[in-house]
């Protein structure tokens, strides 16, 4: 991993002195263990704070809106997919982006972590597939696989679909992966029991929108929640307006969202909304074969008029 | 049809506008007996005037167009098939009444015995009344039965499930229409439809009203078969009375009794100034019907396009108030529509009921509110109480909006402010069992609209001046009559040609079924189009690039190098086909072999060799009919047997073979199949798992093919071998994308409607004619040219059209500029703004736009509203249905 | 009227199936009384902010037909 960040400092130095980008952005150490923040490198000499480890889980995409500067961008398999759906949403221009690829391994899941360990995590090293954690009362080693986010335990595109430069060799990706058990455990449920299932699920949720800020895919100048004429739903914690908030973020992001994982993360109360995405994101591979930010060549599946259309109904 | 009693006082059918009442004077016992008069009596508006006698008018016109149809065959006269005996025998009309879902049994399959049984196998039979000149004289094909049956056979086999079974008994299956032989592969391939080719002789009824036939089948065996229903297809005929009007006219006919027209004016009767279109000049589907009464509207125009507009009056305009910023003041308007809600619906309770609802200033209840009198009121009203919305509560807006939008206008409103409850077509018509239920669902309806009313907004529709200029790509025989009949019309035309002459296909072909000189016809055709003032035409050149849009097009066009922009209201789309060079049958191989067209080329320059042949075999469908072209080019049976003839006229000591699969000579081309049947032209039917070998051995060709008659393999020594290739368009997705017009699988481009729209675009101001719509032989290459001129006439005329007010509008500052709308609009319509505060946000081209709210819906930052159907309208509406009273 | 009536909210594209619901009417065909039509200009314009809105409101299904 240390390789990663060695190549990382040596590409953004060539870049930054040889003028091609005016910054960079990627991830510096945070002061909380397993908290890397994003950071924006301008000069050279700040060139050798950047960082690559299994706490980059951040979506760097969500920097890139509507900037007009020429930037060096780190980009793990998710972040380049969200990358190209930035492109063809107009939100950046390719030309004037020099990304970074990242073969990623995996990022880990800080909570569980936090959860596995006995007393304050005071520091996370890792090896290549270890996690030692270290409390008050000792050391602990974890299985990396045991640890990941789950998005990242289901991920098939670990590498950048789209680079300028790759940091290291392309990684293997997971093979024989049930990327939708979750999903299906849920379509399989009778409506009382689904019902039941998102009422505690969104039970908890205080309305803070961490999960849409976090999210490379909400960029509207005015989102539906804020919009008054007409206005989509109530501000309250009514369960009603919860539920029609969750919704509707997970409709905007169909057929956009490449399971980054950002929302959840970012989510102070644990939710997994992710449900909600995989839902839409399952759907658009099942009957369109789409899968979001494979290729600039082509806009999201629910984006598009085609009079030729395979579909037998729209005849 | 008689399959049900209809009462004296009856509606024509269920769908008819205006939904009004005649009485049947055959009936009426009133007007027999003279005595009743109920009717009279119960009549709340007094419409009913027994003393109403026909009269006799004199109207003076310059031209005279007839559509007076046809008439099915009656098959009771034929005693071999007891229609008008046995119940269980009906007539394919019939049938078609029983599939229907406002039919006698609301779409239910049933026996017309007497014990309404469900039919579990239905048999058709087909050539009733056409292709006989035994039993009946009407020696011609009725071109449409074969199609309806398999329609009428599949509609059944999808209402009953797979529980009936369906055959077909036929004698050649003619699919010669635009994507017919795809159906007719889907039904018997996915919906199991059994085609049986024999014709039967005679139905024998059994004790419990089913029906024995008997037939034999291809391979010459007698066979029994009991039936729970028998449908007769049958054919055209045109009635005495019209025959009687064609001599009273002056008009020739044919010798079927249609009407007489020459190829080259498909729609011109033998007398000057009078036009035909529909089955009247020949049996033709719905399409062909639509297009030639496009043609014969052009052509009537053409001797009256100087008195264009003499006759016109301009209508007053009332100036429109303006509301804006006023406090909505909706008028309610509930429609009694006779009984017809207020006999199911307590209009009554349902205007007290609007009276309560916010910005309501005033409720009516009408019996009519369509009738001229409420609507001279409603202006009045309206006026008097200074409303500035309006809320009818009626039937359809589909039909009546319009209607009333006219009343709003003439009270100074804009036409917009209005908004329809459906309670009759959606409530009483629906509901008539459950009154009390229907009254509340009523007054929802009223809520529901005068909540979305409360909301709307003047709306201003765009003006567009229509550049007066034509385009018609290709200068084939279509795009030349579709130029002749705009210039007729007196509009600057433009004919852009890729080719160095004009012509297109016609140049290769010698002479029409009706035995007229193409190359002649031609010539007089393209002297005509060179001789026409208005008419420019550009060879050799190609279109690079399209802007613009109806009523403005801007073309760039490359004639031999050079470029040039054609300013342009309309186009015309012409681009035609190509005959396919078959890899079959030793093609290539040997100058004998050749194809049909080069068979004409032989003619056209009247190779003497022709006549030194001693056999001569046509094979048919080369290319058509096969998996990679799954269509019928329509053409070729009546031209191989029109060359078949003209060999054997030539040396009637030829042997003449034709080697076919079905022969589909429809219509009155009928009578030139049998007349080369007399000629002794020798037909072989062939099938595509045996199909013909053509080999050459020693210099000398032979065919080998398996008679159907003989189930054996013959040998035929050919000194000639004419293959009938098929007709593949000039597929250009380029110039499909340029128009926005699709193209179907087959590469030929998707008319606007299969039926209604034949020779038009979806998209405005494009039309269509030719061989790139499909294949089709010379005269209805003409017709649709001229029908194609005719429906742009009607947008040139116009000179300023009227977008619509509900189209959608963007707003810059909550645009994200993320292209769903520009990606997702089927139209064009929206595009980034390119200068200004604005640059790179989206915005919609009002003239483009065809509201239908898919940018609207898709827009994730809420920038794109509807105009007409806002969110908040929509909303409103939501918001409001639940507050039941 | 003990027996629950359910509340049916249709979107209705005005080309097809508000045309279809009018030939319905045209044709006598009965049907339960308890949908509200709203007239939609095609179903493009159905956005799923409606469908909720409508289950929101208190509809007992949500129909959209285009």
């Amino acid at each position: 991993m240390s390789g990663y960040t060695d190549k990382i400092r040596e590409i953004s130095q060539r870049l930054l002195k040889d003028c091609s980008v005016e910054m960079i952005i990627g991830f510096r150490k945070g002061t909380q263990p397993m908290m890397n923040e994003p950071f924006v490198v301008r000069s050279a000499e700040d060139v050798d704070q950047l960082i690559w480890d299994s706490n980059c889980g951040i979506n760097l995409t969500n920097y890139l809106t509507n900037r007009t500067e020429k930037i060096g961008i780190i980009a793990k398999g998710c972040d380049s997919r969200n990358i190209v759906t930035h492109i063809l949403e107009n939100k950046i221009k390719r030309d004037q982006l020099v990304i970074i690829g990242v073969p990623c391994r995996g990022m880990i899941d800080r909570r569980r972590i936090a959860m596995l360990a006995e007393g304050e995590v005071l520091a996370v090293t890792e090896t290549d597939d270890a996690i030692v954690v270290k409390t008050g009362t000792g050391e602990n080693e974890y299985k990396k696989s045991d640890v990941l986010q789950q998005n990242c335990k289901v991920c098939v595109h670990r590498n950048p679909v789209i680079h300028d430069e790759l940091v290291a060799e392309p990684v293997e990706e997971q093979q024989d992966i049930d990327r939708y058990a979750d999903v299906r455990d849920i379509e399989a449920r009778k409506p009382e029991e689904k019902w039941a299932f998102f009422d505690e699920l969104l039970a908890p949720c205080i309305r803070c929108y961490a999960c849409k800020n976090a999210c490379p895919l909400c960029y509207c100048p005015t989102c539906f929640v804020d919009e008054a004429k007409p206005q989509w739903l109530g501000k309250s914690q009514d369960p009603m307006d919860i539920r029609t908030f969750h919704f509707l973020r997970a409709y905007h992001c169909a057929g956009r969202c490449t399971d980054c994982g950002a929302c959840e993360r970012a989510c102070p109360v644990g939710i997994n909304m992710r449900l909600l995405t995989k839902k839409l994101e399952k759907d658009c591979l099942d009957q369109y074969g789409w899968e979001a930010g494979m290729s600039l060549d082509s806009r999201p599946a629910l984006d598009i008029y085609r009079p030729d259309d395979p579909e037998a109904f729209i005849k | 049809m008689g399959l049900v009693k209809r009462k004296a006082a009856y509606v024509e059918y269920p769908q008819a506008v205006p939904l009004k009442y005649a009485i049947d004077a055959d009936s009426c016992i009133f007007l027999q007996k003279g005595k009743c008069g109920a009717c009279k009596k119960l009549c709340p508006t007094d419409a009913i005037d027994f003393d109403q006698k026909e009269t006799t008018g004199t109207i003076d016109v310059g031209a005279v167009v007839l559509s007076p149809g046809f008439t099915p065959f009656d098959p009771s006269r034929f005693d071999n098939y007891g229609y008008s005996k046995m119940p269980n025998v009906i007539t394919s009309m019939e049938f078609e009444r029983i599939l229907s879902a406002s039919g006698p049994t609301m779409g239910h399959i049933v026996r017309q015995s007497k014990d309404k049984r469900e039919p579990k196998r239905i048999a058709f039979f087909q050539c009733i009344g056409s292709r006989d000149i035994n039993k009946c004289d009407n020696a011609h094909c009725s071109s449409v039965c074969c199609m309806y049956a398999i329609k009428e056979a599949v509609i059944a086999k999808e209402h009953a499930g797979d529980g009936l079974d369906c055959s077909i008994f036929f004698m050649d299956m003619r699919t010669h229409g635009k994507d017919f032989e795809r159906y007719y592969d889907t039904a018997r391939d996915k919906h199991g439809i059994n085609f049986v080719r024999s014709r039967v002789h005679t139905i024998n009824p059994l004790e419990n009203d089913d029906l024995e036939i008997r037939y034999v089948t291809e391979a010459g065996e007698a066979k029994t078969e009991v039936y729970d229903m028998i449908v007769l297809s049958v054919g055209f005929e045109t009635s005495p009375q019209v025959i009687d009007l064609a001599h009273r006219l002056n008009i020739d006919l044919t010798a079927g009794n249609f009407c007489k027209t020459d190829t080259f004016k498909p729609v011109s009767t033998s007398r000057e100034g009078v036009y035909v279109c529909g089955a009247f000049q020949g049996p033709k589907d719905i399409p062909q019907s639509v297009v030639d009464a496009s043609a014969a509207a052009v052509e009537a125009g053409l001797s009256l396009s100087k008195a264009r507009n003499t006759l016109t009056r301009v209508k007053e305009t009332v100036p429109e108030t303006n509301v804006n910023g006023e406090r909505p003041r909706v008028g309610v308007f509930v429609c009694r529509c006779g009984i017809n809600i207020a006999g199911v619906v307590d209009v009554p309770a349902v205007a007290e009921y609007a009276k309560t609802l916010p910005y309501v200033d005033y409720v009516a209840d009408n019996l009519y509110a369509c009738s001229q009198d409420t609507q001279d009121t409603m202006t009045d009203i309206i006026k008097e109480k200074n409303l500035n919305r309006v809320v009818v509560a009626a039937c359809t807006p589909k039909t009546h909006e319009p209607l009333f939008q006219e009343t709003l206008i003439n009270a100074g409103l804009n036409k917009y402010l209005f908004e329809m409850a459906n309670i009759r077509n959606h409530n009483s018509w629906v509901h008539k069992n459950n009154p009390d239920l229907a009254t509340q669902k009523a007054k929802d309806l009223v809520r529901m609209a005068v909540s979305k009313v409360a909301l709307s907004q003047s709306l201003q529709e765009a003006e567009l001046t229509v550049n007066q200029a034509a385009m018609v790509l290709g200068g084939g025989i279509s795009g030349m009559a579709a130029a002749k009949s705009l210039a007729g019309q007196g509009y600057e035309t433009h004919i852009v040609e890729k080719a160095p002459v004009l012509g297109g296909q016609a140049l290769s072909i010698y002479k029409t079924a009706k035995d007229e000189d193409v190359q002649k016809e031609l010539a007089g055709l393209v002297a005509e189009i060179n001789g026409n003032e208005l008419i420019t035409i550009h060879l050799n050149s190609e279109l690079k690039g399209v802007e613009g849009f109806v009523g403005n097009f801007k073309s760039q066009i490359v004639s031999g190098g050079n470029e040039s922009v054609l300013e342009h209201g309309v186009c015309v789309i012409a681009t035609g086909g190509y005959p396919y060079q078959p890899d079959e049958y030793n093609f290539g191989k040997d100058p004998r072999i050749i194809t049909s067209l080069d068979l004409d080329r032989k003619l056209i320059d009247q190779d003497a060799s022709l006549k030194k042949l001693n056999s001569a075999v046509l094979i048919q469908c080369v290319g058509s009919r096969e998996p990679d072209r799954p269509y019928c080019s329509r053409v070729c049976c009546t031209h191989s047997i029109d060359n078949a003839l003209t060999l054997k006229k030539m040396n009637p000591d030829m042997s003449v073979y034709i080697l076919y699969r079905d022969i589909r000579t429809y219509g009155e081309k009928e009578l030139l199949y049998k007349e080369a049947r007399k000629a002794g032209v020798i037909f072989i039917r062939y099938s595509t798992d045996n199909k013909p070998e053509v080999k050459l051995t020693d210099g000398r060709i032979v065919v080998r093919v398996t008679d159907h008659v003989l189930q054996l393999p013959v040998d035929i020594p050919a000194d000639l071998v004419s293959l009938a290739t098929a007709i593949i368009p000039n597929r250009d997705d380029t110039l499909a994308g340029f128009f926005k017009v699709p193209l179907n699988e087959d590469g030929f481009f998707v008319e606007r409607h299969a039926k209604l729209g034949p020779s038009e675009f979806a998209t405005d101001g494009v039309f269509l004619c030719g061989l790139a719509h499909y294949p089709k032989p010379i005269d209805e290459s003409i017709a649709q040219g001229n029908a194609a001129a005719s429906r742009a006439v009607t947008l040139l005329a116009r000179k300023n059209i009227f977008t619509s007010g509900t189209v959608a509008e963007t707003r810059p500052l909550d645009c994200s500029s993320c292209a769903v709308c520009i990606s997702v609009c089927p139209y064009s319509a929206p595009s980034f703004t390119e200068k200004g505060p604005f640059a790179g946000k989206a915005e919609i081209n009002p003239v483009l736009c065809k509201g239908c709210g898919l940018c609207v819906a898709s827009c994730r930052s809420g920038a794109i509203r509807l105009k007409g159907f806002d969110n908040d309208q929509i909303f409103a509406q939501i918001f409001s249905f639940n507050e039941a009273s | 009227m003990s027996e629950w009536e359910p509340k049916i909210v249709s979107f209705l594209c005005n080309w097809c199936s508000y045309g279809a619901a009018d030939l319905a009417g045209v044709s006598r065909m009965e049907y339960p009384p308890h949908i509200r039509v709203v007239r939609i200009p095609c179903t493009g314009r159905m956005s799923p902010k409606f469908a909720l809105a409508a289950l929101r409101e208190g509809a007992d299904a949500v129909w959209v037909s285009g």
